[in-house]
């Protein structure tokens, strides 16, 4: 019980030093959105100084207040769940931004993150089990699929696949021309379609890495005394594969993979651009671009707390998956 | 490990203003489509790329500054289109004729019969009233800054707009072509219409909203338009994270319409006879100087015969070729557009930029300023080195190339020239601060082809001093023969008496060059001329064809047909 309240300060002090930091971020970056937007229409029409009035009266951008007034109200609004309204999409919500985008990001990346962690476990766990066999040997091809920037391999595999070969879908996530959101298989379908060839290349770009270092724990662990005893008590290689040695030898792997989670909702933005997939790394760009503090403030802080919750919720399973990190030494 | 990777850099080229999308060389350059379907064959829906990136926010109030794009054209309509890429006379839309009162302080439009709205209802001049005293009584919705009193309907057909003072001419274009009129019967009941998303727009365009994804929308034609139904069934509004998708998209047939610039594009359409363009330049790429070292400007910039030896030094057809693929058209050191404002600009002499570099005449101005050639082949003036940073966005890659072809040129008259490239959001507010000494950027176009909208951008009220933002003067110049000349221009209405005050301006601008034009940049707008005709031609420039410009688009969607 300690243990788990000592764990929850810890993050709670994380939290707020990382919501402070959020809250000045935004606010040291050049220009501002009312400058921004004038600059905007100037290119699409005459603009007079009573158009800076109108702006700053529909934004209710008040640059006079002092700052740590602006510092309180951040704190209050966000307990209230309010993020506030988005410059770059104003009138809307940034909740509702967020809300129209995340689920993207984190049905592809998210998936495409778990299946490329579990595949490279299991098949790092065999590659360990028998070095030198086929499985063992893909390994140098996989890390050099890592090796390539992910946005060459993107494009790569967008224009022969998809541009050459016609077998998958030039951009978006879903057909836009026959299809229209809702629970129905057509669309469901759709997207699962249009999220292959973007989760194949992420996981093509990650899976080498999990490969990687679970043979090479495997390996140490293999060569420890308690797999000779499992050995000696004549317990199936199966066994001691699964129970002796990949149990133990996946641990640093996972935590690993917590870190991996909680970049998911930010390490997106090169997967959305390269196939034009809708997600919430696009509207952290757009945000960044508008000046939008609103939004990059309310993506932030999603991009904080999943980092930070992924953690925490690893270091409480770690407990249990590994007890000696219970005992303080 | 992660997926997390370095952040890709877009490359961007800034042609066709802030919302022109990147091009990236390995689609540009591929041949022949994959036969990827071609998307939404079933119908005569036309697939349009207005630069839309990311989710799709719904938003279709005509009056807020993020309104999605077609919310100007094709859902509400101007009382008169104006074409300001010929600049031909405005052409009727829901108003039929204008005319001021002897003062200039009151317009009378005479609206259209006839017209209906989308939801039946019938639309008079109490409607044209009632949105004008909206922008009125709510002035966060007046984002164009139009000084108006009041507005009231006589009749069905006549309304009468007042303004805050007389000769209010210059208003004429805003009004009439750049304001989109909305329902009284249905806006009346809004209660807050600057965060009104007005999800279910109805305006008397020649198409309504079908329905909205954050991905693509539909907007289906009007059977009761009054201009009679356009022939193509309806549009769709695309979003794509960059144009290396929107390029081979448009090839593949998964697009109809889109403007991006393509390098290369005419190599790449030998193989694709569905696709034509056309290049259709009217915006000034020009160096913006700090002119004004009273306001606060620092540097040897300020010196009027350092802008003029910079602008006869410049090579315009090399940097044509290098950075704009020779798709560039020549400009007018007065900032307009030399066969379009021909009437505007008296001085025939000040028609056209030079094209090829004049460096003896440019070396001339500096010895004749007192710059002297220093030991290290630059220029030196009281102990200042004739040294300047020219700053851009980083991603520009045309922009980038003139600055850089510049550097050599310029080397050879002795002034060095050190580019710099900033983020955009960098690069604007030093524009708005005044925190630079010479910045690349383009000129935007005005409500109207009047040069008013250009020359706005000299005059002293609209200067802030070097430090605070405020004002389209950014070169902050200041010249009492300008200000005089624009103030006169502007109020009146006899066209003689303007161009003679215009000459003024010119003649000012020539001389001084707080902006040393450029050229005319590039502008190219693709299209699929397999499944529709009825396009623009360089001949016929009906409406400019640039899928993000308001008011064009409703024009050129209504024209356009299906091919059989």
């Amino acid at each position: 019980m300690k243990f788990i309240l000592r764990k929850l300060g810890f993050y709670v002090v994380a939290l707020w030093g990382a919501m402070t930091l959020n809250f000045f971020l935004p606010r040291l970056m050049p220009g501002n959105p009312v400058d921004q937007l004038i600059s905007k229409l100037s290119q699409h029409g005459p603009v007079t100084p009573e158009t800076r009035h109108a702006l700053e009266l529909l934004l209710g951008a008040d640059s006079s207040e002092p700052m740590w007034k602006q510092y309180i109200n951040y704190f209050v609004s966000i307990f209230k769940g309010d993020l506030g309204v988005s410059v770059a999409y104003y009138p809307t919500k940034v909740s509702e931004v967020i809300g129209n985008t995340l689920p993207w990001t984190v049905g592809l990346v998210g998936l495409a993150t778990i299946i490329a962690f579990a595949l490279g476990i299991v098949l790092g766990a065999f590659a360990g089990w028998k070095r030198g066999s086929v499985i063992d040997n893909i390994i140098p091809v996989l890390t050099l699929f890592q090796s390539i920037p992910y946005f060459w391999l993107g494009l790569i595999l967008l224009y022969f696949l998809s541009l050459k070969a016609g077998i998958f879908p030039l951009f978006g996530g879903y057909d836009v021309y026959t299809t229209t959101p809702g629970l129905t298989w057509e669309f469901i379908s759709s997207v699962i379609y249009y999220g292959i060839l973007p989760a194949v290349t992420i996981v093509l770009s990650s899976l080498g890495g999990w490969m990687l270092g679970m043979r090479n724990m495997m390996v140490s662990t293999l060569s420890e005394d308690y797999i000779l005893v499992a050995e000696a008590k004549g317990l199936s290689p199966m066994k001691i594969m699964r129970s002796y040695a990949a149990r133990n030898a996946v641990l640093p792997s996972i935590s690993g993979f917590a870190i991996s989670l909680g970049f998911v909702v930010s390490g997106s933005l090169v997967t959305e651009t390269v196939f034009s997939y809708p997600g919430i790394g696009s509207a952290l760009l757009t945000a960044v671009q508008s000046n939008d503090y609103a939004l990059m403030q309310g993506i932030f802080l999603i991009i904080t707390i999943s980092v930070l919750g992924a953690n925490l919720i690893m270091d409480l399973l770690y407990g249990f998956i590994d007890p000696r990190t219970r005992v303080q030494g | 490990m992660t997926t997390q990777h370095g952040i890709r850099r877009i490359a961007k080229i800034a042609v066709c203003a802030a919302a022109a999308v990147s091009m990236m060389l390995p689609l540009a350059a591929c041949g022949k489509n994959g036969g990827q379907n071609a998307g939404g064959g079933d119908s005569s829906i036309i697939n349009v790329f207005n630069g839309a990136t990311g989710t799709i926010t719904e938003n279709f109030n005509p009056f807020s500054p993020t309104a999605l794009q077609p919310t100007l054209g094709l859902i509400y309509e101007p009382l008169f289109y104006y074409n300001i890429y010929t600049g031909a006379d405005p052409k009727p839309m829901l108003g039929e004729s204008w005319e001021w009162n002897e003062d200039g302080s009151q317009l009378t439009v005479t609206t259209r019969e006839g017209v209906k709205w989308q939801d039946g209802e019938p639309f008079t001049a109490k409607d044209v009233a009632y949105t004008f005293q909206l922008i009125v009584d709510n002035p966060a919705l007046n984002t164009s800054g139009t000084p108006i009193k009041s507005a009231e309907a006589t009749d069905d057909t006549h309304a009468v707009i007042t303004f805050n003072a007389p000769n209010s001419y210059l208003q004429e274009s805003q009004i009439l072509g750049n304001s989109a009129i909305v329902p009284e019967h249905l806006w009346s009941k809004v209660e807050d219409p600057s965060a009104y998303t007005n999800e279910d727009p109805i305006g008397t365009g020649p198409f309504k909203l079908d329905n909205f994804t954050s991905q693509a929308y539909t907007l289906t034609a009007n059977a009761d338009y009054w201009n009679g139904k356009p022939k193509i069934e309806g549009a769709r509004f695309l979003s794509l994270n960059d144009a290396d998708g929107a390029a081979s998209a448009l090839i593949g047939g998964q697009i109809d319409w889109m403007s991006s610039f393509i390098p290369g594009l005419d190599n790449l359409l030998k193989d694709n006879p569905d696709i034509s363009y056309t290049n259709t330049p009217y915006m000034t790429t020009a160096i913006i100087t700090c002119a004004n070292g009273d306001a606060g400007c620092v540097g040897p910039q300020t010196d009027p015969a350092v802008r003029q030896a910079m602008y006869y030094a410049m090579d315009r057809t090399q940097l044509n070729k290098l950075a704009a693929d020779g798709t560039g058209k020549i400009g007018s050191p007065t900032m307009l557009v030399p066969d379009r404002d021909e009437k505007w600009i008296p001085d025939e002499s000040l028609r056209t930029t030079p094209e090829g570099s004049d460096i003896d005449k440019a070396n001339e101005i500096l010895d004749e300023a007192g710059w002297t050639m220093g030991d290290d082949g630059i220029r030196v003036k009281d102990g200042e080195r004739l040294s300047m940073t020219i700053q851009t966005v980083s991603g520009y890659s045309d922009y980038i190339t003139i600055n850089n072809t510049l550097q050599q040129t310029f080397k050879e008259v002795g002034i060095e020239l050190k580019p710099t490239l900033l983020s955009w959001n960098e690069w604007n507010n030093n524009e708005q601060t005044g925190q630079f000494q010479l910045s690349l950027d383009s000129l935007g176009a005005g409500s109207s082809t009047d040069p008013y909208f250009i020359y706005n951008k000299f005059i002293s009220e609209n200067a802030a001093k070097v430090g605070e933002t405020g004002g389209v003067n950014l070169s902050r110049y200041s010249n009492p023969v300008v200000d005089e000349a624009v103030a006169a221009a502007a109020s009146t209405n006899d066209e003689a008496e303007k161009i003679k005050q215009y000459g003024i301006v010119e003649a000012e601008l020539a001389k001084d060059m707080p902006y040393i034009t450029i050229y005319l940049n590039t502008c190219l707008n693709e299209y699929n001329q397999t499944k529709y005709t009825g396009w623009p031609t360089e001949d016929d420039m009906y409406a400019l064809p640039i899928t993000w410009r308001a008011w064009d688009n409703g024009i050129i969607l209504q024209t356009i047909e299906p091919k059989q």
